[in-house]
């Protein structure tokens, strides 16, 4: 008994410790919650260096936080301005374009690497010639898997690349190309340090080169300090960044895929910022909270693998996309949020042409063309819907549902497939899949990114193709297109590209929509720009009464 | 106590054995190649993949395969997680403090609650008091977990903005990773406010702990109830009384030490009931702890990891149930010199 | 827990219809039972009573619940944001989620009752085998071993019948074992053996008629916990697979509403609240019955 008497003397104090603090609440005067943003984003980056990805969820948490491009997109007209390049020539045969580069560029400073250099034309070449270059050790290091580059042929188009001095670098093109200028102001085209690259090449482990992607080093606003796999990334502010002071001192990605879970953490002020917010009504209803939204050049679209029957065959896809009533997609699961795609381009496009052939909903002629191919009994495949929310396609489960309920109409019968995120990326580059509801977001204003990452014989092999379908009179025209400067010429080359798509139907264009975010009031600053993903470099925090 | 310790070690020993036989045929039962099921690596190269096999004599009969599985076990190695190519015990490390730490803070909740709840029913049995004790009881034994954490987030977190919905701790306080235990590391850092910290800390563990408390909670009111319903009934209660001794005296040192014993006893058994609800919380409460750390892994296929989680989460609760087992022994002798378990 | 009953002496011909006697006694268990039998009703024949389809896609999106002001009456507990009738994906999910935890809990019963009767009959290394085996798989959380025989078997009804099956049936064997043992040592069954009866049909004609009440208040337990479980695999999605209307997953997909149209995460989560609270209240009653019965 006396044990017992002992137990409970010593727990009783403990709980009512326990509760004297259930009492407490945290205080909003704190100063550690106040000099940091927490940024609550919709999924895991699969890489901490953008040059190997193409998904936006890894472009917003790396590309403009950590790294630097050598040209910038101007947020509000779309022009291309200086960023490291300071300025920039090109020739008139548009085969040589000479950069200036900034001289007052420092690189981060971490704990795993201190740099004893500003940037100059090695760290540029580096950056490309780890793309280029077969013999790069880092390009061995990722198996020359850059899709980005890879799907614009930049291995083909990019002849060498030259140091003129230290702060002057060449390329010379093997043709001219109207893209170039604005690839190299994508996201993925990010300057990093060549001093760290020879320092981890120095290193006896041969596991050490996939730290310049795992632990990385560049020149942004923002420099790593630690990542918890599917939890969270912190980064610290970058003391010497060369374009401004940057204001906040802690960023802080906290990952939470669920829907309910962002908007949950926003309303509780957990989050100071989310992405893809749910509930917009809600959070408009809030004094608050903000809720902004930019035009982004995105396309949501339904692709069939052209790989694997029965959607080797043009007239089941035919079928199966005219079989697909778009208007109840629109008010199900975009809301107001979106328009109708009537092509791959969106209507702000320059390219965008109103004389693109239309594809219209109707049973009857998917009925037809399913009998014409045999298959008026119909038949069942696999629909494969994003696992997260993209600007594209808020909830692609949903629209699965809708599009698996339209089928029964003409006999078809859909399985929804789903898997994690990465998972799902890394399947879907395989092409395991038999048809896929994704999307795309632009790179870059150029018409041209609209075709070539998502359906060229070459973004095929990447696995970037989604339809992993290819056509050689496509392929033609969409090489035509960038070799001219002349608009007008450009335009006629991309509207019969599109009537190819049309014929051919690789994949269905859903819906054209808006990036939306929510914060909490007191954050000032532009986090979303149309192109490029989101950026903290010029976010402040005031603290309000809350 | 000898034989009772030396019987429990025996059944710790047999458990052991089973679950690694469990958790070895797993990687026969799971799709996939079994040495890559074994051992995590997803994409070995083909010097990689025969070092791999001689490391888990893939080669010999199933019976070495699982004496190299075990093997390895031992020495810490659990293979490398699937999903993020990060060594599986690295992963428990990290993760399992925090499900231990949410599981016995719920513990204590359930029994701090449960157990004085329990004894007041008791004490006005069948009264409006004990129906009332009883139908919250009924109530919060039946009510799903997931469902409760989100009544709890919106009335707390969202309607009163007492409380956070999610996480452990506010990200922008950076705590070093030490023991994984949150309580422990706050107190052992130096770049933080430690005061605000832990507070921050506790206001956090407050909902989730709720949560996977209030199923236990119930069961401690029932066990508490019964058993000092028996008490008060025995003859040697109603000898007290008739020696004069007060109602407040008799439930005191008669009612409550007796009935702690049982209480003990049973929540050793139903330990594994309380880690099941706490998987499912930690979900929702986005806690970074072992339980929303499998059943992501499940979400991604990576057999590796969900082996690790397997043993980790069944060790963890049958330590409990051992410990709890102990203490019960430790305060009814009669209970060490029993021969079989009942 | 009365421990003496070596001398019944109104041993009623079946002990279960006495039981029923004392339960019909109390109110609150004969609600529970009426409850109960009303959501087996609906598990059955619920799909043929619908007033809508419960997986049919329709126009009218969100509309709440009828007695708000922007009700329909039609749609008595209002649409989710597919148009589908809330009220009849409930009923719909009736059959899915406590019709499931039926079949679960009688799989588990039938198989759980024979090793348990095994177990009790058996001695020396055997009987020790197995009680050891038992409290490893019993330290296993039920759920986790669940998930994870889903994970080997892959998402899907059928699955998750013969997952949480094989993780009730420990509880039956433990339960079964423990009774028999319990009856083994009283004075009436000692006579059929005497008489030559073999232990098997001792078994049969004399244990287990006693101890039935006893496996059904353990079948009411396992039911309450199997639909908490088959609700919690929903909601984790890895139950039953997208459309189906079951109350876990409609709860899970409904979250995304959760501040829009707060009744698709209510209802649900009422439907389990209720159907384990009545499984419940069986359980309860019948226990109540049970002890009331001893004591007299």
């Amino acid at each position: 008994m006396k044990f017992n008497l002992r137990l409970i003397t010593k727990t009783i104090p403990l709980g009512l410790l326990f509760t004297a603090l259930m009492g407490c609440n945290p205080s909003a005067d704190d100063s550690v919650l106040t000099e940091g943003i927490v940024y609550c984003s919709e999924g895991a980056p699969s890489s901490f260096n953008p040059q190997l990805i193409t998904d936006g969820t890894t472009i917003d948490a790396t590309s403009k936080q950590l790294y630097n491009r050598l040209i910038d997109f101007n947020n509000t007209n779309l022009q291309r301005i200086p960023a490291l390049a300071k300025s920039w020539h090109v020739t008139r045969n548009g085969k040589l374009i000479t950069f200036y580069l900034r001289r007052d560029v420092s690189f981060h400073q971490t704990e795993y690497f201190t740099p004893t250099r500003t940037m100059n034309a090695d760290d540029v070449i580096f950056s490309f010639n780890r793309i280029l270059d077969t013999q790069n050790p880092f390009y061995q290091s990722v198996d020359g898997n850059f899709p980005f580059f890879q799907s614009v042929n930049f291995h083909e188009l990019v002849d060498s690349i030259e140091k003129i001095d230290d702060y002057t670098v060449r390329f010379k093109l093997n043709r001219a190309d109207s893209t170039f200028l604005s690839n190299l102001a994508t996201p993925f085209a990010v300057i990093l340090s060549k001093q760290y690259a020879e320092q981890l090449l120095a290193d006896s482990d041969p596991q050490a080169l996939s730290q310049l992607d795992s632990l990385p080093i560049g020149t942004g606003p923002f420099k790593f300090k630690q990542y918890r796999n599917n939890s969270f990334i912190r980064y610290s502010r970058h003391d010497d960044y060369w374009r401004r002071d940057v204001e906040i001192e802690k960023l802080i990605y906290n990952i939470t895929p669920n829907n309910t879970g962002r908007l949950t953490k926003l309303l509780t002020h957990e989050c100071d910022v989310i992405s893809f917010p749910i509930a917009a009504d809600e959070i408009k209803s809030r004094p608050d909270l903000v809720l902004e939204e930019v035009t982004s050049f995105n396309v949501a679209f339904f692709a069939f693998n052209a790989q694997k029957p029965p959607f080797d065959n043009p007239s089941v896809r035919k079928a199966i996309a005219h079989a697909v009533n778009k208007e109840a997609i629109m008010t199900a699961v975009y809301g107001e949020q979106a328009e109708i795609a009537e092509s791959l381009l969106p209507k702000a496009s320059w390219a965008f042409s109103d004389e693109v052939t239309t594809f219209d909903y109707s049973v009857e002629k998917a009925k037809t063309l399913l009998a014409n191919a045999g298959l008026s009994e119909g038949f069942s495949f696999d629909i494969w819907a994003i696992p997260v929310q993209r600007d594209y396609n808020p909830n692609a489960l949903k629209m699965a549902k809708l599009i698996k309920s339209d089928l029964e109409a003409i006999g078809v019968e859909v399985n929804i497939i789903t898997w994690e995120w990465n998972t799902f990326l890394r399947k879907l580059a395989k092409g395991e899949h038999q048809s896929v509801l994704i999307g795309w977001t632009a790179d870059h204003p150029d018409p041209d990114n609209f075709f070539s990452p998502l359906l060229s014989c070459s973004a095929m092999e990447t696995g970037r193709n989604r339809a992993f379908w290819c056509n050689e009179k496509f392929d033609q025209l969409l090489a035509k297109a960038y070799i001219t400067n002349d608009i007008s010429e450009r335009k006629k080359l991309y509207l019969q590209a599109q009537n190819i798509l049309v014929e051919q139907m690789p994949l269905l264009p859903i819906a054209h929509s808006k990036r939306a975010q929510a914060k909490v009031a007191g954050i000032n600053g532009d986090i979303l720009a149309a192109f490029g993903g989101i950026n903290f470099e010029n976010v402040s925090k005031t603290v309000g009464e809350n | 106590m000898l034989t009772f310790t030396l019987r429990r070690l025996n059944l710790l020993f047999f458990t052991l054995l089973m679950l690694t036989v469990v958790s070895f045929s797993l990687s026969y039962l799971f799709p996939g190649e079994v040495i890559t099921n074994l051992s995590g690596q997803k994409s070995p190269s083909a010097e990689q993949l025969e070092q791999l096999n001689s490391l888990y004599q893939m080669d010999s009969s199933v019976f070495h395969q699982y004496f190299a599985y075990l093997g390895q076990l031992f020495n810490g190695n659990f293979g490398i997680s699937m999903s993020s190519q990060v060594p599986v015990s690295s992963e428990l490390l990290t993760y399992l403090p925090s499900t231990i730490e949410l599981c016995i803070t719920a513990l204590f909740i359930a029994m701090f609650i449960g157990v004085p709840l329990g004894f007041v029913a008791a004490i006005l049995h069948n009264k409006p008091a004990d129906k009332a004790i009883l139908a919250f009881a009924m109530i919060g034994y039946s009510i799903p977990a997931f469902w409760l954490a989100l009544i709890l987030i919106l009335i707390f977190s969202i309607t009163l903005s007492w409380l956070p919905s999610s996480g452990q701790l506010n990200l922008l306080f950076e705590i070093e990773h030490v023991t994984g235990f949150k309580f422990i590391d706050i107190l052992l850092s130096d770049n933080v406010d430690k005061m605000s910290a832990f507070k921050d800390a506790v206001s956090h563990i407050i909902l989730p702990a709720m949560t996977v408390a209030l199923a236990p909670m119930t069961l401690f009111i029932r066990l508490a109830r019964t058993s000092m319903l028996d008490v008060l009934d025995s003859n040697y209660i109603k000898a007290a009384k008739a020696k004069g001794l007060s109602q407040s005296a008799i439930i005191y040192h008669h009612g409550i030490r007796n009935s702690l014993v049982n209480i003990i006893r049973q929540m050793g058994l139903y330990f594994a009931n309380l880690v099941t609800i706490a998987m499912i919380v930690e979900v929702i409460f986005d806690w970074q702890g072992a339980g929303s750390w499998l059943i992501d892994s499940i979400y991604q296929r990576d057999y590796t990891a969900i082996q690790g989680g397997l043993i980790a989460l069944a060790i963890f609760t049958f330590v409990i149930n051992i410990f709890a087992d102990f203490i019960y022994a430790a305060l009814n002798p009669l209970e060490r010199n029993r021969k079989h378990g009942a | 827990m009365a421990r003496e009953h070596t001398y019944l002496e109104e041993e009623f011909p079946s002990p279960i219809l006495q039981l029923w006697h004392t339960f019909k006694k109390t109110p609150v268990a004969i609600i529970g039972l009426s409850c109960y039998l009303f959501l087996v009703f609906l598990a059955v024949f619920g799909q043929f009573i619908t007033p809508h389809s419960a997986v049919a896609i329709g126009d009218s999106l969100l509309i709440p619940p009828a007695w708000s002001d922007e009700g329909n009456l039609s749609y008595l507990l209002g649409t989710d944001d597919l148009g589908r009738d809330m009220l009849s994906r409930l009923i719909h999910g009736t059959s899915l989620t406590f019709g499931l935890s039926f079949l679960v809990v009688i799989m588990a019963l039938v198989i759980g009752v024979v090793i348990g009767s095994i177990s009790a009959l058996s001695r020396g290394l055997k009987a020790s085998f197995l009680t050891h085996f038992l409290d490893v798989i019993l330290s296993i959380p039920s759920l986790l071993l669940a998930i994870i025989i889903v994970a080997i078997l892959g998402p899907g009804l059928e699955n998750i019948l013969w997952a949480l099956a094989l993780v009730s049936i420990p509880q039956f064997v433990h339960v079964t074992r423990i009774a028999i043992k319990e009856e083994q040592k009283k004075g009436y069954v000692l006579i059929p053996i005497l008489d030559g009866a073999s232990e098997l049909r001792v078994l049969i004609t004399s244990i287990y008629p006693n101890i039935i009440d006893k496996i059904i208040i353990q079948a009411t337990l396992a039911q309450s916990a199997a639909i908490l479980d088959i609700a919690a695999l929903g909601f984790l999605g890895l139950g039953a697979p997208i459309p189906m209307p079951e109350w876990g997953s409609m709860l899970a997909t409904s979250l995304d509403l959760f501040y829009i149209a707060p009744w698709t995460s209510y209802f649900p989560g009422l439907a389990i609240l209720f159907s384990v609270i009545v499984t419940n209240l069986v359980g309860e009653g019948l226990r109540h019955s049970l002890k009331t019965q001893k004591e007299s």
